[in-house]
């Protein structure tokens, strides 16, 4: 029956043992990802590295070349986790993600639109590519606003809202590759890349601006987050015992559409991550709200790099993008979820 | 009923509408402090509509609602939640979250943004859960209690709120006869013990006779009339506003006028 389904399945170390456990399992991934490449480093080498320590080939091939990779797929996991969590919370729906209702396809088609506007015959931007995530986040929060907008007063409704998505999100993702087609971008290749998904072209400068955006994003949307629980009722409870929902879900919505900007602004389309992570994370921790923010962050950092380090174990030399290995794992997942019959809420 | 200044609300001069359909239309309600106020009409007359106006639910068209004398509109969110607490009618949370959870979500409007939860907060709590007896069930799942617990533990959440007005929308409408008298008897005690100040949305016409002190019938958007239940069961008004036949009694328990409707022929 229905209210089985979220009883958090390790109950015997509790939402902060899951959350330590999740928390070290990370911690090894991300080791790895640095340490597999053309050649492996041990881990205890690239921890050395990255406190300070090394030869001076290992702190490049570390820092310079693998780092950046790996930490640019944590951050745009996390992030776009955290947006996930969000949507789910406020939306009362588990099936909602930031793919879902539009914001990947939006901040995608921002992007794009900039690419398009502002590059020129030689290939290159004429402006700074600082202002690549201010695009993905216009394009995410019109995406998510149209999406709000259109279902109107049932914003709250399930099904209302996840079709207005896919919509919404449809007609993004047309509008990327007409303008893909027909627009003078002659990164045509390079931007076909980065809708799938990917983290190998990343540099430490991209990865200053994905903080730079996502970490005061990501505080701030922490701090809200406190007001989720009298969200988690029907929207007249919650509105009685005090909560301005219209406004709160407004802001909410905001808030998931930058962190999702900021992170598909470099690491492009990873879809699924953000149905994926939060959910698992409240089969592993149930409702507690820290744990379920923090393991949620942790899992989406550990899909991308997972996904990211497979690509380089199963297909080098060639370069999949990281987000059709995430697709190909989550589009099955949300199947799954969309085919079980039984509802969360009563 | 005593004087105005014993009212708790007035509703003044209420327009409500959807769309371009009137639903309430210049509606005008004192509800007295301390009593239970019951709103009667038929389907549609806009009775759930006046209630959740009164807790802000919905912006009026044009007129005003004063709690206490103030314009609730210049209350803001979390201020007005520690003033009415308003139960609808299906109210919905996660079916994973348990009883206790769900009273505590009643404190919300209390609490300031940096500030811890209270001791206040936790009696605050244990006497809504204590005033419903759900105590037992505290760790239950709200997905796995029957329709009667499921309204008390509900009920404790508006409790725990602490505030001066509860409105109930319908509240015995998915629940048993045993369900429904201990469901409004519990409302009445809260009433009497704690001089909340009631209002309720009933269907049942008799039950409404039986348990308010100010009976309320709404027909088309408008009062029809409001006073003691004495005075307002009667036939021929029960006639024109519910739209059928009625013979009146003396309900032999409580003393309470009853209707018994029927169609002739």
């Amino acid at each position: 029956m229905t209210y089985m389904t979220y009883r958090p399945a390790r109950a015997g170390i509790g939402p902060i043992g899951v959350t330590a456990l999740v928390a070290a399992i990370f911690v090894l991934l991300f080791l790895a990802g640095i340490g597999f490449g053309s050649t492996w480093i041990p881990l205890e080498h690239v921890a050395h590295v990255l406190f300070g320590g090394g030869d001076k080939t290992e702190r490049l091939v570390v820092l310079q070349l693998r780092l950046p990779r790996v930490a640019a797929a944590a951050i745009a996991g996390g992030a776009i986790a955290f947006a996930g969590y969000l949507l789910q919370r406020i939306t009362r729906n588990e099936l909602a993600s930031p793919g879902v209702l539009g914001v990947v396809d939006g901040a995608a088609l921002g992007v794009v639109l900039f690419m398009a506007i502002f590059s020129n015959e030689t290939n290159s931007l004429i402006v700074s590519v600082a202002w690549q995530p201010l695009a993905a986040a216009l394009g995410a929060i019109s995406a998510i606003g149209l999406v709000f907008l259109l279902s109107g007063q049932q914003a709250s409704t399930a099904i209302r809202l996840l079709l207005f998505g896919i919509a919404v999100a449809a007609v993004c993702k047309a509008l990327t590759t007409i303008f893909m087609l027909v627009g003078p971008i002659y990164q045509a290749s390079q931007a076909a890349r980065w809708l799938a998904g990917a983290v190998n072209t990343i540099n430490v400068t991209e990865i200053q601006l994905m903080l730079l955006v996502l970490v005061p994003t990501g505080i701030v949307a922490a701090i809200a987050a406190r007001h989720l629980p009298p969200a988690d009722l029907d929207d007249t409870s919650s509105r009685s015992i005090g909560l301005n929902l219209p406004a709160y879900r407004i802001l909410i919505f905001f808030l998931a559409a930058l962190l999702t900007a900021g992170a598909v602004a470099f690491a492009g389309g990873v879809s699924f991550i953000g149905l994926l992570a939060p959910h698992m994370a409240r089969l592993l921790v149930g409702r507690a709200r820290a744990a379920g923010i923090a393991v949620s962050i942790l899992l989406g950092a550990i899909i991308l790099i997972g996904a990211d380090l497979l690509i380089r174990v199963a297909f080098a030399p060639t370069e999949v993008p990281a987000g059709t290995v995430t697709a190909l794992i989550g589009a099955p997942y949300f199947l799954y979820l969309l085919m079980r019959k039984d509802k969360n809420n009563g | 009923m005593d004087d105005l200044a014993a009212n708790r609300i007035e509703v003044k001069g209420l327009t409500m509408a959807y769309g371009g359909d009137v639903v309430l239309d210049a509606l005008n309600l004192p509800i007295p402090a301390g009593r239970i106020t019951v709103l009667a009409g038929p389907n549609g007359c806009g009775k759930s509509t006046l209630l959740r106006a009164i807790r802000r639910l919905h912006a009026p068209q044009s007129g005003q609602i004063l709690l206490d004398a103030e314009d609730i509109t210049r209350l803001g969110s979390k201020a007005l939640g520690r003033r009415i607490g308003l139960l609808p009618q299906s109210p919905s949370a996660p079916l994973d979250m348990n009883v206790e959870e769900l009273v505590r979500l009643g404190r919300y409007p209390h609490q300031a943004m940096l500030q811890p939860w209270s001791p206040q907060d936790d009696e605050a709590v244990s006497r809504a859960m204590a005033g419903t007896g759900v105590e037992a069930l505290r760790r239950r799942r709200i997905g796995s209690l029957s329709g009667g617990q499921l309204q008390r533990a509900w009920i404790a959440m508006v409790l725990a709120q602490d505030t001066d007005v509860i409105c109930l929308d319908e509240p015995v409408n998915h629940l048993d006869m045993a369900h429904q008298l201990d469901c409004l008897e519990l409302v009445a005690r809260l009433n009497r013990d704690e001089g909340k100040t009631i209002v309720l949305v009933l269907h049942d016409l008799n039950l409404a006779a039986r348990y308010a002190d100010n009976l309320v019938f709404v027909a088309s958007g408008r009062i029809r009339e409001a006073g003691n239940p004495e005075l307002l069961m009667r036939a021929d008004l029960i006639a024109e506003v519910f739209n059928t036949d009625a013979h009146i009694i003396t309900d032999p328990i409580h003393g309470r006028p009853m209707c018994i409707p029927f169609r002739k022929g």
